[in-house]
């Protein structure tokens, strides 16, 4: 049987134009071949035009769907990204937002192609596709991908796609992410690059289902409407660039801007750091023993270890191993390799490739070796796991990732390079609203911590949110419309921070007074790895921030409060202390907190901690300390204990002040306590080294070990080697 | 484009304007760094060996007699680079409540029994070089293992002579100590 026409260039399908560019590649090490790129840099300004109005119609794309969509999401927090694509599926050009779906998108794309869509679905001029399946590429059912085909005349010469975060995709309470959530039904609606519409409209029978499903169909549907008109817009555009510079110019420029963004990529890396070996770890506590769920096997607590060893190789080529990960689980926070990808291509972006130019030629200059089958980033169940939270491990690691590559650009002299980061806590609900609407409710604020320090100079205080650059979590007042809360207090928590030389940024602490709700439940939300074991953040001596937090609070005297215009909870204070201020019940939930039911006038509070601090801290200039005390972002408690200044207050200037001499003896005597305290590394291997042959280690950690140890042989060998344990010990 | 030492020891010390720091993070990076760097911090320490690589805020790889190790600014040396330093450093682990809670008091501390964090000390002068939050029991972490060579050679186009062998040596360390046991 002969093969049809294809819809792809000179006739050829999808499939074929995928296949050939990507043997052109294995063969080359070139994207599509293209050994001598030359079309941009003949006419540059040609070139720089060409590309800046493909950037123009993103960001336009972008800005239509904010003014379409009600969702406070999009219009808020600009939860939402376009990216632009070859006809077999390859990154070309990114707007800003949610930038880690672009390369899962890419591959949604891809998938269809190999599904044979071409021939089976079909794809033709203004359908619409519609994907959310974390199976296919994703990162979580919550970020909804649709799909626009572009054609000129009858050729299908790109594609243009656009995600957006849904506040509800009618997972099981609480929340769009929630925790209480092992197995793929509980994720709510998983659509498969599903057809939903054509000739640019919305099936109503799409529209049917969507009203039937979700409690928030309206923003659903308002969302798909937005997406739609952005797509539509850049897709016109995108014919007049062709209309303007021509097809042939069109494919061609389109496929040199991948393959010299991989060649800058490579020469950027090659600028910027030092080759050799770096290594880090991220351990992942997975609190589900308490969660309600019905699959008994989920209940469980456990703890999985990422190792992640970054080789920056002589080419410039950054190569990320995970070898030694510990086992997948009944839980919605495992990783997908899809996931990997797109939160690497995000951190990317955003740190080392941040000229606008990011595209898939950037992760072709990288490689992530495929975690191991059955780890907690590579789980062989993934089609029958719940998927809405691979956030909780991902987030964290390349936090961890971008301190790593943070050394690299220190070693060579870019120290301003140097930074990390962390992800947010916070707080999901389900119940009713303020109007008397059942819906999941989540304010995206959850997202906030304080970025590490720079290599020169503290972290940006409250400035950090990785998943977008835009890092506004918009108006309260709106927020308060869509989930049944008072906003108490965004405040600067000094506690939360990472202490250094530099010191981290300074995380916001939130509070919130429900007000108005009728049956609601809350648990945590969104990149909470706990912290019994914090992340190793800290930088060349500086500190990493401390636990994070989310906090119940349930006064006694909560009208006897506001009637006598009393002050409530605004600010933590010291953490050891501040329950001594309130008159009520005060419940410390955890970061994955099961369900639990919350009534009006509840207090929750959302403790945000920092990233990492760089640098000893009694190394920091008094000057900068001061500073933080005028300011409030730092205490006397701090100056004293962690910074060794000795600072007193002056009531009548009403700012503080520092000894210059009292503090050189403080630090002087810290140094002596350090060199007294300290002990040779060998007496503290000794000792710990008897404790592992003990097996004298919290069950959890004793369990976590042996899960990486099943999977991997070189994790094991060389945790052996390091601990010099004999061959034939088991822990 | 270049910019001064000035202006770069500034950068380095926190004390360049920020309208001038964010004019450096956010331009074109300059291809001269690295030897700028490293003049400057070659000034700043007080012995002479030439340093290599720094490799954090009091850490440089040095040149001693062909040799290359890991120095503190303030004289105290580390061993081979291929070693990971650490080991030969002074150890406080905060692996209690107590001691945890003198940085991280109260909410801000972390459970004793899964976590650990470990302070490595500069026998010589008592700085704190780095803090390693891990589990209890994960083995100390080599940070950073640069490939010095092709560095110089490939990537500075200026080769260093006696070339090493780009590998990690630290077990030999731990493997002595376990015969110290024996």
């Amino acid at each position: 049987m002969s093969e049809r026409k294809g819809i792809g260039e000179g006739g050829k399908t999808l499939k074929q134009m995928m296949e050939e560019n990507e043997r052109l590649y294995r063969e080359t090490g070139c994207y599509a071949g293209i050994t001598e790129p030359h079309l941009l840099r003949e006419d540059p300004v040609k070139s720089e035009l060409f590309h800046s109005r493909i950037m123009a119609s993103l960001m336009a794309g972008r800005e239509t769907t904010r003014m379409i969509s009600a969702s406070p999401f999009v219009r808020e927090v600009a939860e939402l990204c376009l990216g632009f694509y070859t006809a077999d599926g390859a990154s070309i050009a990114q707007s800003t937002g949610i930038q880690a779906h672009i390369m899962p998108m890419g591959e949604c794309i891809q998938w269809m192609i190999k599904q044979s869509y071409e021939q089976d679905v079909g794809i033709n001029e203004g359908d619409l596709f519609i994907a959310n399946d974390p199976v296919i590429a994703g990162m979580h059912p919550a970020d909804v991908y649709d799909i626009l085909p572009i054609f000129w005349e009858g050729e299908l010469v790109g594609w243009v796609c656009t995600v957006i975060m849904e506040m509800d995709i009618g997972a099981v309470s609480p929340g769009c992410m929630p925790t209480a959530n092992a197995e793929r039904g509980s994720d709510g609606l998983r659509f498969c690059c599903e057809k939903w519409g054509a000739n640019d409209l919305l099936r109503r029978d799409f529209e049917l289902k969507i009203e039937l499903s979700l409690d928030m169909a309206d923003m659903f549907l308002l969302n798909r409407k937005g997406a739609i008109a952005a797509n539509i817009r850049v897709r016109e555009e995108v014919k007049n660039i062709i209309r303007e510079f021509g097809l042939d110019y069109y494919k061609r420029a389109t496929r040199e801007l991948i393959e010299e963004e991989r060649r800058n990529q490579l020469a950027r890396v090659r600028q910027r750091t030092v080759p050799g070996r770096y290594r880090d770890v991220v351990p992942v506590e997975l609190d589900m023993a308490k969660q309600p769920i019905s699959w008994l096997p989920a209940n469980q607590d456990t703890i999985r270890l990422i190792p992640i060893q970054t080789d920056i190789l002589p080419s410039g080529r950054l190569v990320l191993d995970f070898e030694g990960t510990g086992e997948w689980g009944w839980h919605p926070f495992n990783g997908t390799p899809t996931g990997l990808r797109g939160c690497f291509s995000t951190v990317l972006t955003q740190t080392i490739s941040y000229d606008g130019r990011s595209n898939l030629g950037t992760l072709l200059a990288c490689e992530i070796k495929e975690p191991a089958v059955d780890s907690l980033l590579n789980p062989s169940e993934i089609k029958r796991l719940a998927t809405a939270d691979p956030w909780a491990a991902i987030f964290d690691l390349f936090g961890l990732w971008q301190s790593m590559l943070g050394i690299a650009y220190y070693l060579r002299g870019f120290r301003e390079e140097t930074f990390n980061w962390r992800s947010g806590a916070g707080w999901q609900m389900a119940g009713y609203d303020a109007l008397g609407t059942k819906r999941p409710l989540l304010a995206a604020e959850t997202g906030a911590f304080g970025p590490g320090a720079t290599g020169v100079g503290d972290g940006c205080d409250g400035g950090g949110w990785i998943a977008t650059q835009l890092v506004d979590m918009g108006n309260a007042e709106v927020w308060e419309l869509f989930v049944p809360q008072l906003e108490m207090t965004r405040r600067f928590e000094p506690y939360s921070t990472g202490y250094g030389k530099f010191r981290s940024g300074v995380a916001l602490a939130s509070v919130m007074l429900l007000h108005r709700i009728t049956q609601t439940v809350a648990s945590g939300a969104i990149g909470t790895a706990s912290d019994g074991i914090i992340p190793n953040l800290g930088q060349f001596g500086g500190y990493p921030g401390g636990k994070r937090n989310t906090l119940l609070v349930r006064y006694d005297n909560l009208q006897e409060l506001i009637e006598n215009r009393q002050p409530l909870l605004h600010e933590l204070g010291h953490p050891a202390e501040w329950k001594d201020r309130i008159q009520g019940q005060v419940t410390n939930v955890g970061l994955i907190p099961p369900s639990i039911p919350v009534y009006d006038g509840d207090v929750l509070v959302t403790d945000t901690t920092s990233a990492g601090g760089l640098g000893d801290p009694i190394e920091r200039e008094p000057r900068r300390i001061k500073a933080d005390l005028d300011e409030g972002f730092a205490t006397d408690w701090m100056a004293r204990n962690i910074y060794c200044v000795d600072v007193i207050f002056n009531e009548m200037t009403e700012e503080w002040q520092i000894d210059e001499a009292a503090t050189s003896k403080l630090r002087e005597a810290k140094r002596k306590e350090r060199l007294s305290r300290g002990v040779p590394v060998e007496q503290w291997w000794q000792k710990s080294r008897q404790r592992l042959m003990e097996r004298n280690l919290d069950g959890k950690i004793l369990e976590m070990y042996q899960s990486s140890m099943r999977l991997s042989e070189a994790f094991t060998q060389e945790f052996k080697d390091f601990w010099a344990l004999p061959d034939d010990f088991n822990l | 484009m270049p910019y001064s030492k000035e202006d770069l020891r500034d950068l380095y010390d926190g004390r360049l304007p920020w309208h001038k720091t964010f004019e450096i993070m956010s331009k074109p990076k300059d291809d001269d760094r690295f030897d700028k760097y490293v003049e400057i911090l070659q000034e700043r320490v007080p012995w002479l060996e030439r340093i290599l690589l720094p490799l954090g805020e009091h850490l440089y790889v040095v040149d001693k007699a062909g040799e290359r190790i890991v120095k503190c600014d303030c004289g105290h040396e580390f061993g081979d680079w291929r070693q990971n330093w650490k080991l030969n450093a002074l150890i406080f682990a905060r692996d209690d409540t107590e001691k945890l809670e003198e940085i991280y008091p109260g909410l801000k501390c972390p459970d004793p029994n899964l976590c650990e964090v470990r302070e490595f000390y500069c026998p010589g002068c008592g700085s704190l070089l780095k803090v390693e939050a891990v589990p209890v029991g994960y083995p100390i972490i080599f940070d950073a293992l640069p490939d010095i060579d092709s560095f110089y050679r490939e990537w500075l186009g200026r080769p260093l002579p006696d070339e090493k062998e780009f590998r990690d040596m630290t077990y030999q360390v731990t493997r002595e100590w376990v015969r110290d046991i024996a």
